[in-house]
């Protein structure tokens, strides 16, 4: 999911750093201080989630977590993403600096949009509510984000469809995963410490 | 439990004051980073890594030899390179890796290549070999360019008529031209270094993949940001 550098041209770039500009200043301004270290905590997840290779379906795909850290950290997850990727572009040579605007879009949007829709029925649902919006966050993260990418991509000259459907079939075992991975980590954080998942507005 | 959940709540939602909630938190963050500091080291043997793509050419024989990859060492099947004239920039040939995300080719010109691998999915790297590299390859044997081939030719001829002339005649009378010689001595090098090469690949591979070293810088840098964070966020409290 990320895309490297030189792929994308400038004005495709330059909006995606614009965007993710935005998000991140957002993120900064909601995140109070008792939040701080939580952010760092699923940032530290996210940058260490993508070393985890899923070894199903016909490309080389990895886990994201993007729905997770959405749900848990609403706008916030823009700051924490960022951090991340600038990290595994610097040191693991993914993604690339110059994309860095338009990755950290394509993977933090599908969270703040899997916190609007996910995190309400987490929070207040019962038990099974609140594991099947979790998996639905995991699902969506991962979904959208595809998605985003292949309009990212199609300033390429790649068609968007044929894109979109290679991407959303290469995560599909990915998405399954991480909605697993999610439902069980917002129950657990729901019986140990709910507060968590309450997101300062 | 409830209760008392309910009441550490309100502490912690109405006092940040209270040194005691912060304590806790604090405690529990560095249990929870902890955590997954161990568990990204008890999964780093067993998990391959992904998403980065590398390619990697050389060139033998008036051909040229590429591979690509990901870095967790899947190969990258059924994806177009391009080669470009690396100092022009203009495009010469493209085509398709195999199942073993081999790829190979004639050289087209007698220039600096550059071959550039597009995976899937917006991933992208490329590849120069040298003029040099490709120049060698090209001159060695008959598939080459023939002015090319000619100069070789008239290289080794010079080579062996000074070595008729000296003192000791060595092989080259008893039949054998220098450039058969040649031929041999290259066709039995190939075979022998074959399995250098693979494992030097291997080798190359092998070194891009993310360390603990960088995982754990990672990891550093972020828990410093958040420290940096945080210090400034308690400063403008008051």
């Amino acid at each position: 999911m990320h895309i490297s550098e030189g792929v994308l041209s400038a004005p495709v770039l330059v909006t995606g750093a614009l965007l993710a500009a935005g998000g991140v200043a957002i993120g900064l301004k909601k995140m109070d201080y008792e939040k701080i270290p939580e952010v760092a905590v699923l940032s530290s997840a996210f940058f260490v989630a993508s070393l985890i290779h899923v070894p199903i379906g016909p490309s080389s795909v990895h886990l994201v977590l993007n729905g997770l850290l959405g749900v848990l950290l609403g706008w916030m997850v823009f700051p924490s993403i960022v951090v991340a990727l600038t990290l595994q572009a610097v040191l693991f040579q993914f993604g690339g600096l110059t994309s860095l605007g338009v990755n950290t879009v394509s993977m933090a949007t599908p969270g703040v949009i899997a916190y609007y829709i996910f995190n309400l029925p987490i929070r207040k649902g019962n038990n099974s509510v609140s594991a099947l919006a979790g998996f639905a966050a995991g699902v969506t993260g991962v979904g959208i984000g595809a998605i985003l990418v292949a309009i990212a991509l199609i300033s390429t000259g790649e068609s968007f469809l044929g894109v979109a459907k290679l991407i959303l079939f290469a995560h599909i075992p990915v998405m399954i995963i991480e909605g697993i991975i999610t439902a069980f980590c917002v129950t657990f954080l729901k019986k140990v410490k709910p507060e968590v998942l309450e997101v300062s507005k | 439990m409830k209760k008392q959940n309910k009441v550490w709540n309100m502490e912690y939602g109405a006092g940040t004051n209270c040194s005691l909630a912060r304590n806790i938190f604090t405690v529990r963050t560095l249990l929870l980073s902890a955590y997954c500091l161990l568990l990204s080291i008890y999964l780093l043997p067993t998990v391959a890594y992904a998403h980065k793509v590398s390619i990697y050419a050389y060139a033998e024989d008036g051909m040229v030899f590429a591979e690509g990859y990901f870095s967790d060492g899947t190969r990258t099947r059924n994806s177009l390179i391009e080669v470009f004239d690396a100092k022009t920039g203009e495009k010469l040939l493209e085509g398709k890796t195999d199942n073993e995300g081999k790829f190979s080719f004639n050289i087209p010109k007698a220039t600096s290549l550059k071959l550039v691998l597009h995976a899937s999915m917006g991933h992208r790297n490329d590849y120069t070999l040298s003029a040099k590299e490709v120049k060698e390859a090209m001159g060695i044997r008959e598939s080459g360019v023939r002015s090319q081939e000619s100069e070789v030719r008239k290289q080794t001829e010079e080579r062996s008529s000074r070595l008729s002339k000296s003192a000791t005649p060595m092989t080259i009378a008893s039949g054998v031209s220098s450039a058969e010689i040649e031929t041999i001595v290259e066709r039995i090098m190939d075979r022998k270094l074959q399995p250098v090469i693979t494992i030097l690949l291997k080798l190359k591979e092998n070194s891009e993949k993310p360390g603990l070293t960088e995982i754990l810088g990672g990891i550093g840098y972020i828990i410093g940001l958040m420290g940096i964070a945080m210090y400034f966020k308690s400063r403008r409290k008051g």
